[in-house]
């Protein structure tokens, strides 16, 4: 892992303004998820895969091992921890595919996925059309990473984004079949 | 095909418009906003898209086999495997047993070896609450698999919510868990990952734990932690943290399982894995687990919510915390340790969790003997409520918040009753106690300001009990010490009291310095609001009452109440600050306006039993503006509400009671019930001797007594009584006091009613001229008046005798 305070500072810059700050922050952070991802899913039937909260709980470990970690913006640093989950479970299917070469491989997202719909969707085509919905409507985007790939609740959703939870249930009411249209019947 | 950036907004109007309307209205409904049909299939599709599909059932029959074990069905998923219902011929009868099968990199590469390894202890894990690790393998294919024992049961939270299990039933139950983790512990080995979920309860009402064992068994590396193998919801902070795991670990889930367990679950919502790694790595204290109580959650438990937080409130929050503190030290040392404590909060005895205070010991012993509760017991909780109060302060220093504010009227509360509450027997004993308090105090309380604060609350109690000498000496002393260490909030609390106490003594000039200190310093940033109220109340009620009165005093006692209010003190400081408004009001004779703010005071007081003195006060201060305004009917009713209510807070001997009894006397004398007035005197007349011996605040009583003789025709008592009164006044009262003038103008009334004119002369003499000089007030006139034309009377009889006579 990086130095100690190395996330820190990088993620004060991101939230200072300086973009570029993700990209680093991505590569601090991301080698390692994706050699935690690849062993928790290697080789395995689907229903015997880990929850992808695993990988979570050792994103955020790694995170908070950054001794000077605060949480001083935590708006910014849980939207980054659910872009970073996010692209390391795409990167991690997106690899299973290449190897297996089947394209069949089943989503392994959190049970509250499922909504997403037929069994068949697949990771990929859903950050695909995850990256449309981040065109149209930043905030939707943002509502659902945290929801699902980072695991929050409505209400933890609603707090950290200083809306309510009527908003969030709405929202998701709203992406929830803007997406299943799109995954399913608008040729995405 | 829609141009989405356009219509963004659109589609989603549509989509809510669509979606909020029965399904067999939408089509119609998106008609009627003309949109295409393309658009209009597109939103119904997205209206169908969006509906929840049924949850994803686990107990999907499966095919399968895991060597020797047939899996049945699928009946759970868990941080590092799915857990399946086999079977297994054993000598051709099937048996059951759970698998769990296990991701590779949980199980690692020895798997097998470790097993085998730890399987002597694991296999000697036998009790009667932990299922038991069977078996393990690997099976074709390395698919690494754990056997144990099944358990046809439902999760331990589902089975107390069904049965909507009262506190101490929960208890109860959890106490098994308990004894189940102890006795694993006492075999070295830890869980890691106790939940709910992971604890079922069978047919039989018997609790089984599920998994022990597991964490020896897993792979933990150092690519994947330990951290992995826990629920964050329920895991220690260092478990999150990868540090060390112990015991502790499974106390601090312990407590977790026990909070969710009484209170409810954890802030419904607020148990996803970011925020309880936010938790771990700020160290946070537990969460306040009344404030988690639901409605829901309490309807679950059998009970109001605001019931549930009262029982949970106190020991069951304490041992709760002590488990879920974030420093492992800062646990209890042991489960059995916690499993104690909850046995002795069933028994009613003291936890070990809190503090041992002696507030806290003596709090405890009330509630267990509430039948039997002693006097002493009640004068201990007002020794120790006071300290209590101390801490409330010190708390309110670190984090004033609603629940400080509760606090706050608990402990006040406790201290009132206990002060206040009749008790039939001397209270010689309060101040030795509060005296002991302020010896002990610094055994307690090591922080010189936290000490003071304490002090001070110590010191208001002695002042609350009458020992004024005792409170004074401390408040000194922590006036001294707070002015040393520039504490001005202390200092202008204390030099407050101080200087009030000095009035009462009679001694106006340091009472005039203090209480005008106290204020100039009460007037700097930073003073918390009630030293400010009480600063301005203590100085302006000492002027006033002391011959200083000025407009400037009735503006401070205004402020008093203004600043009260602005600053949301409590009801009863509020209370407080109109009751002395109120009666400068009254002093000054603004009648009417007394009268509001005493009203006011008295709704704020509300039906606190703890305010019943200060409310039986205000019933008497009602009726004497009543009786000045000439209603006297009206006030008969009033005197006797603050006669009742005095016998209750004080007791039928109390000064309090035996004032507003003679009041009411005065009242009966004059609206026709002179005998009621005299026996009410008669019985009176014997606790005023025990309680004030032959001092002359004895006049008083005397001359109600008298009053009602001479209304009753009881000449040669009243003469008695009048000759008693002037002598306890004689050498106490100066030669020209009007008091003088009161007695012997009853004197005379006494001797005249037996018809001895001449004796009487000389007495009415003397009250004519003492009642003459200084009357000012209406009453005063009014027996000055009443002393010339019983001067006239006497004189007139006595010429009349004397030219019969002649």
């Amino acid at each position: 892992m990086s130095q100690d305070g190395e996330v820190t500072l990088l993620l004060r810059q991101w939230s200072d303004g300086q973009p570029d700050a993700m990209d680093r922050l991505f590569n601090v952070v991301y080698p390692e998820l994706r050699q935690i991802a690849g062993a928790l899913f290697r080789g395995e039937p689907p229903e015997n895969l880990l929850q992808p909260t695993s990988v979570v709980n050792e994103l955020f470990l790694k995170l908070i091992q950054q001794r000077s970690m605060r949480f001083e913006d935590r708006e910014h640093f849980y939207s980054f921890s659910a872009r970073l989950m996010r692209r390391v479970l795409v990167d991690q299917a997106r690899n299973r595919k290449r190897q297996k070469r089947d394209g069949g491989f089943s989503v392994p997202l959190d049970e509250s996925l499922v909504w997403i719909g037929a069994a068949s969707v697949e990771l990929v085509d859903l950050d695909r059309v995850l990256e449309e919905l981040s065109a149209l409507d930043a905030r939707k985007c943002r509502i659902v990473e945290l929801r699902f790939f980072l695991g929050f609740s409505a209400e933890e959703t609603a707090d950290l984004l200083n809306i309510s939870k009527a908003t969030v249930d709405r929202e998701l009411k709203f992406v929830r079949g803007w997406m299943h249209e799109r995954l399913n019947y608008s040729g995405a | 095909m829609l141009n989405e950036l356009e219509d963004w907004d659109l589609l989603q109007r549509l989509f809510h418009l669509a979606e909020s309307a029965p399904e067999s209205s939408r089509e119609q409904i998106l008609d009627q906003q003309g949109v295409s049909p393309d658009l209009k299939q597109r939103v119904l599709r997205m209206v169908q898209g969006a509906e929840l599909p049924p949850a994803r059932s686990h107990d999907q029959p499966v095919a399968g086999k895991l060597g020797p074990y047939t899996l049945i069905r699928h009946i759970g998923a868990g941080g590092i495997g799915s857990v399946y219902l086999a079977e297994r011929l054993m000598s051709g009868v099937p048996q059951r047993a759970a698998l769990k099968v296990l991701a590779p990199h949980a199980a690692g590469p020895s798997f097998i070896e470790r097993f085998h390894r730890e399987q002597h202890i694991l296999a000697s894990l036998s009790h009667p609450h932990i299922t038991r690790l069977l078996d393990a393998g690997v099976a074709e294919g390395g698919q690494p698999y754990l056997v144990m024992e099944y358990v046809d049961g439902v999760h331990f939270d589902d089975f107390c919510d069904a049965r909507s299990l009262g506190v101490r039933e929960r208890i109860a139950l959890f106490l098994q868990i308990c004894d189940a983790v102890a006795y694993a512990h006492r075999n070295l080995i830890v869980h890691l990952d106790l939940k709910p979920s992971n604890i079922l309860v069978d047919g039989q009402g018997s609790v089984k734990l599920l998994d022990f064992g597991t964490s020896k068994l897993i792979h933990s590396g150092t690519l994947l932690t330990t951290t992995m193998l826990a629920t964050p919801a329920y895991a220690s902070p260092e478990q999150l943290r990868n540090e060390p795991v112990t015991t502790s670990c499974d106390v601090y889930s312990l407590g977790a399982i026990l909070f969710d367990l009484l209170a409810g679950r954890r802030s419904a919502g607020k148990l996803s894995a970011a925020l309880m790694f936010e938790r771990a790595i700020s160290e946070a204290e537990p969460e306040n687990m009344p404030a988690a109580v639901t409605d829901d959650s309490a309807k679950l438990r059998g009970l109001s919510a605001a019931r549930l937080r009262q029982v949970l409130a106190g020991d069951l929050e304490t041992i709760t915390n002590k488990c879920l503190r974030p420093r492992p030290k800062d646990r209890y040392p042991s489960v059995d340790a916690l499993a104690d404590d909850l046995k002795r909060y069933l028994a009613g005895r003291a936890v070990l969790a809190q503090p041992q205070t002696t507030f806290y010991r003596v709090s405890k012993f009330v509630r267990r003997n509430r039948a039997s509760v002693a006097w002493l017991t009640l004068v201990l909780i007002a020794l120790v409520a006071s300290v209590g109060y101390a801490a409330w302060r010190q708390q309110q220093a670190i984090n004033a918040g609603r629940r400080a504010m509760q606090m706050q009227a608990f402990m006040y509360r406790l201290f009132k009753l206990a002060n206040s509450n009749y008790t039939g027997k001397p209270a010689a004993t309060v101040p030795e106690f509060l005296a002991l308090g302020a010896r002990i105090l610094p055994d307690y309380i090591k922080n010189p300001a936290d000490l003071r604060q304490a002090q001070l609350g110590l010191a208001e109690s002695m002042y609350e009990t009458g020992d004024l000498d005792s409170a004074q000496k401390l408040f000194t002393q922590v006036a001294a010490e707070a002015k040393a260490e520039n504490d001005i909030a202390a200092q202008a609390e204390s030099e407050a009291f101080s200087g009030n106490i000095h009035y009462l003594n009679g001694e106006i000039d340091p009472g005039a310095a203090l209480t005008a200190n106290a204020l100039k310093l009460s007037r700097q940033p930073g003073i918390p609001p009630s030293v400010r109220v009480w600063s301005a109340i203590y100085y302006a009620w000492g002027r006033d009452n002391n011959g200083f009165r000025s407009d400037e005093n009735l503006s401070l006692l205004r402020y008093a109440v203004k600043e009260a209010r602005r600053s949301n003190l409590s009801n009863r400081e509020t209370a407080d600050a109109l009751f002395n408004l109120a009666e400068d009001l009254e002093l000054r004779g603004l009648m009417q306006e007394a009268q509001d703010n005493f009203n006011q005071s008295l709704r704020l007081y509300g039906s606190d039993p703890a305010a019943l003195c200060e409310q039986s006060a205000i019933y008497g201060e009602l009726a004497f503006i009543k009786q000045q305004t000439g209603d006297l009917p009206g006030s008969a009713p009033l005197y006797r509400k603050a006669y009742d209510g005095y016998k209750t807070c004080s007791g039928p001997q109390s000064r309090g009671a035996l004032t507003q009894q003679e009041f009411l006397a005065g009242v009966l004398l004059k609206t026709g019930s002179p005998e009621q007035a005299l026996s009410m005197m008669e019985q009176a007349m014997p606790l005023w001797r025990k309680m004030l011996g032959t001092g002359p605040d004895l006049s008083e009583p005397l001359n109600f007594m008298i009053l009602a003789e001479l209304a009753n025709n009881r000449f040669p008592q009243a003469e008695q009584h009048a000759a008693e009164m002037v002598a306890i006044q004689t050498g106490k009262v100066a030669a020209t006091d009007r008091r003088f003038g009161v007695s012997h103008l009853l004197w005379a009334r006494a001797l005249i009613g037996q018809g001895r004119y001449r004796e009487a002369l000389p007495h009415a003499e003397i009250a004519d001229r003492l009642l003459a000089m200084n009357a000012i007030s209406a009453g005063a006139k009014q027996a000055g008046a009443e002393a010339h034309a019983l001067l006239l009377d006497v004189q007139a009889k006595l010429q009349a005798q004397g030219s019969a006579v002649r």
